[in-house]
């Protein structure tokens, strides 16, 4: 198990570095001038060539990588070229709200879609596997902006249980509140893909040969469905929340928009539209590190699900 | 069954999760949304982005200011400094500070010494976006405590303007920037206005508290949260849900109509507009024919475009200044829609079979649908536009290449005609050189009137020398002006600004100490 940890972190350290490359010219290759965004659009060739030198941007750009590469190395990610401040800083403000979001999306998402994949596999073309599938349908073709706007007029507007702006909360309660409809808009999304992985794999693992044989032994129905096949069922279903997962914080930034929450999704949209170089540095580095800690945490998972599975 | 279940839920959820209280009996915080992820740099001398200034305003003061809720100079009154004179020729200008203006945060009293320090800062390149406006200054002495003298190389269309509380005017005090340096004073901005800096949450809010020293006296408001709200729908729910009670509004009439529909909701399409400027770069061809560019000012049909807009939120250009600067000229030759005539300016132009012209154009959608507009008008003049649409900081970037035939660009600036005039259609202004800044046509046709207004004492003749530049510009049809848009705000009629709102400079409507909640 640690020789298997110690090769993927060493996988980790090597993705790392490439990552952090590549996001380091491709940024710089994107036209669009950093300086131009800070001093705006009345400034003049002169002002903005003037900025430039403050900004370090004209210094050559083999020179400006390797003090990229060892400010890295130290952990300092350097200043945000637009607003002044420590990227690290603006991106540990920030990192909490996406975590939060993330984990209570995947709870969300789990506790619908784990269920339902089930009780559609074992209703397998009936009417509940019908409605499973075009509800799970629905929920990977809506827009998360669409879903977070109907959201907010129901609960927010019409309702007034949950407040339009989720950012302003004050106690456990008012936490609660902000974070259900966000977390509850995003847990839809992986709720429709984790039906639909669970009920395929579900389908797979029941029509095995030891669910026949637990069934002809006596075994009741509802033990051999949730404890004997969903054991089984259960690692594509780690694999695509694994997966998933990434994709999840990358993809909160419609909804971090919609209501209004900061998060990394808004922090990388705003820095690509800044041209803000060093702050897209410093969330490609935390992008990529959460990318290899869940993708090692979701290899870890498969040994724990499946006792068979062997770490090497 | 199902209906009991769900009112019991909802009467559960409402228990544990604490429904909204209600709104207290005398609202002391005021709650503004801002259409945007963040307000940027927090220095007045660097920001000049529309959610930036709009928040650093109610922070600082200049040494005078426009009377709240004009824009024009013509109402200009004291505001650090409660007096001023100048010499016969213009060229030295003395104000005279009101005593006992304290700099927030207690680094102490603002005097003269704060005046020239901010004054020098805001023309310094390396700490000023506006150093530029700058560049005629000689000198900024302290006579005394509480007396500040200015002296300048050569005469300027409106000194005051540069020490206005708007863009580089704005006084910062020197103790606070000494002590915290340029880094830490951005993190932290120490001004005397009406509103202190207390916090800001990048992506989330900027806190400002009231200044209870404040010399025109204490702020009824206690405290204005300005939050950042990129989505226009998340922004216009949170105003009609009671969370915030003054909006930045989105620019179009389906917002202005749908928005003053809504109760105890008033809505004002204040100045300065953004002009929409279609401009014609004359050094690529077939732009370099006067006849070709004729032929575009014929197809484009300004009041269809203002239809398209909205007629509550834009009004039609009038000349290539717009309405309400110093030196507008409202009556500037501009050639009226008529696409006959533009195909036979065309023909004459040896284009029978009509041209195709090239624009680089933002993706923002307000500017492209304009610019979609004016693409209908042109085809039926024969004129082919193709737009190569791409996002806003690339556009900003290769417009100022000089990679675009057609440039669509939108703007609002300090309402003097020469900002306008010496900024778009200035030879020292033409984008590609080291003065550039935004004559995108490279026109040229007016520098010696542009140039003369500069100098000129009297008032008057300056105003005949800038409204003679439009005429020139015009008839050389180096741009197409389209119209103007206004800038939209919302706020609860519970507000009272204290004082009409008609325009703001910084784009935001300015909080005063008598601003307050009426109930």
């Amino acid at each position: 198990m640690s020789a298997f940890i110690v090769k993927r972190l060493g996988f980790a350290v090597i993705t790392l570095w490439a990552v952090l490359t590549l996001v380091f010219f491709i940024v710089r290759v994107v036209p669009g001038d950093p300086a131009q965004v800070v001093l705006g659009d009345q400034a003049t060739a002169d002002a903005i060539a003037a900025m430039r030198v403050r900004l370090g941007l004209d210094r050559p750009l083999v020179l400006q990588y390797a003090e990229f590469l060892f400010g890295a190395l130290r952990g300092d990610w350097g200043i945000s070229l637009v607003t002044g401040r420590p990227v690290l800083v603006e991106v540990m403000d920030v990192l909490p709200w996406t975590l939060e979001l993330t984990v209570a999306s995947l709870f969300i998402g789990a506790i619908i879609g784990i269920p339902l994949g089930v009780w559609a596999a074992v209703n397998r073309n009936r009417i509940p596997d019908y409605v499973t599938r075009l509800a799970s349908l629905l929920g990977l073709s809506f827009p998360a902006f669409v879903s977070g706007i109907l959201l907010l007029i129901l609960f927010a507007i019409q309702l007034r249980w949950f407040p339009v702006i989720s950012a302003q909360a004050e106690g456990v309660g008012g936490w609660l509140r902000a974070l259900a409809l966000p977390a509850f808009n995003l847990g839809l999304i992986m709720a429709a893909y984790i039906t639909r992985v669970t009920r395929s794999a579900m389908l797979e693992v029941l029509s095995e040969d030891f669910v026949r044989t637990a069934r002809a032994k006596g075994v009741p129905w509802r033990v051999v469905v949730w404890r004997h096949a969903l054991r089984n069922a259960l690692i594509p279903v780690i694999t695509i929340v694994g997966l998933y997962l990434g994709v999840l914080i990358g993809n909160s930034v419609l909804t971090e928009i919609v209501f209004n929450r900061p998060g990394l999704g808004k922090l990388i949209v705003g820095a690509l539209n800044q041209r803000d170089y060093t702050m897209l540095q410093g969330m490609m580095v935390i992008y990529t590190l959460v990318v290899i800690v869940v993708n090692l945490l979701t290899d870890l998972a498969y040994g724990a699900a499946d006792p068979r599975v062997k770490l090497k | 069954m199902i209906k009991r279940f769900v009112a019991a839920a909802a009467l559960g959820g409402a228990l544990v999760l604490g429904l909204p209280a209600g709104a207290s009996a005398q609202q002391t915080t005021l709650r503004v949304g801002i259409a945007s992820a963040d307000a940027g740099v927090l220095d007045p001398h660097l920001n000049s982005s529309t959610p930036g200034r709009g928040f650093l305003q109610w922070m600082f003061n200049g040494l005078v200011r426009i009377k709240p809720g004009e824009l024009s100079p013509e109402f200009m009154e004291p505001d650090l400094a409660e007096r001023w004179e100048s010499s016969q020729d213009g060229k030295t200008w003395t104000f005279h500070l009101r005593r006992g203006v304290q700099c927030h945060g207690g680094f102490g009293e603002f005097t003269a010494e704060d005046a020239v320090f901010s004054l020098n800062r805001a023309a310094t390149r390396d700490t000023s976006t506006f150093s530029s406006d700058y560049v005629a200054f000689d000198r900024v002495e302290a006579v005394d405590r509480y007396t500040v003298r200015i002296t300048l190389k050569n005469t300027i269309p409106s000194l005051l303007g540069a020490v206005m509380n708007y863009a580089g005017g704005f006084q910062v005090c020197k103790a606070a920037v000494e002590q915290m340096g340029n880094e830490g004073f951005r993190r932290r901005p120490i001004g005397t206005g009406p509103f202190a800096f207390a916090e800001y949450v990048p992506q989330q809010y900027g806190r400002l508290v009231a200044n209870d020293q404040y010399f025109r006296g204490r702020p009824q408001i206690r405290e204005v949260m300005y939050r950042f709200i990129p989505s226009d729908a998340a922004r216009d729910l949170a105003f009609q849900s009671g969370e915030l009670d003054m909006i930045y509004g989105r620019q179009d009439q389906t917002w202005f109509m749908r928005t003053q529909q809504l109760p105890n909701v008033r809505v004002v399409a204040m100045q300065p507009a953004e002009m929409s400027v279609i401009h014609l770069n004359m050094s690529m061809p077939p732009l370099n024919d006067i006849r070709v560019r004729q032929a575009i000012a014929h197809a484009i049909n300004r009041d269809q475009i203002v239809q398209l807009r909205g007629p509550n939120t834009s009004v039609t250009a009038l000349s290539v200044v717009p309405r309400g600067y110093l030196g507008h000229n409202e009556a500037a030759p501009l050639l009226p829609p008529d696409p006959a005539r533009a195909r036979a300016l065309l023909a004459e132009a040896g284009h029978p079979n009509g041209i195709t012209i090239r624009a680089i154009h933002t993706t923002l959608p307000g500017m492209m649908s304009v610019m979609e507009g004016v693409q209908a008008q042109l085809r039926r003049a024969g004129i082919t536009l193709e737009i190569t649409p791409v996002e806003h900081a690339t556009f900003h970037q290769q417009i100022r290449q000089n990679l675009s035939q057609v440039v669509h660009f939108q703007a609002a600036r300090f309402p003097v005609a020469d900002v306008y005039l010496t900024q778009f259609f200035h030879s020292r202004s033409i984008v590609g050189t080291p003065t550039a800044v935004t004559n995108f046509s490279h026109c040229r046709v007016a520098d010696a009137e542009i140039d003369q207004a500069r100098g000129e004492t009297n008032r008057e003749r300056a105003i005949a020398l800038w409204r003679t530049a439009q005429e020139k510009i015009v008839r050389e049809v180096c741009a197409v002006p389209v119209y103007e848009q206004m800038q939209l705000w919302a706020y609860r009629t519970n507000l009272d600004l204290g004082y009409e709102l008609r325009a703001s400079l910084n784009l935001a409507p300015p909080l005063l100490e008598t601003t307050r909640f009426t109930r």
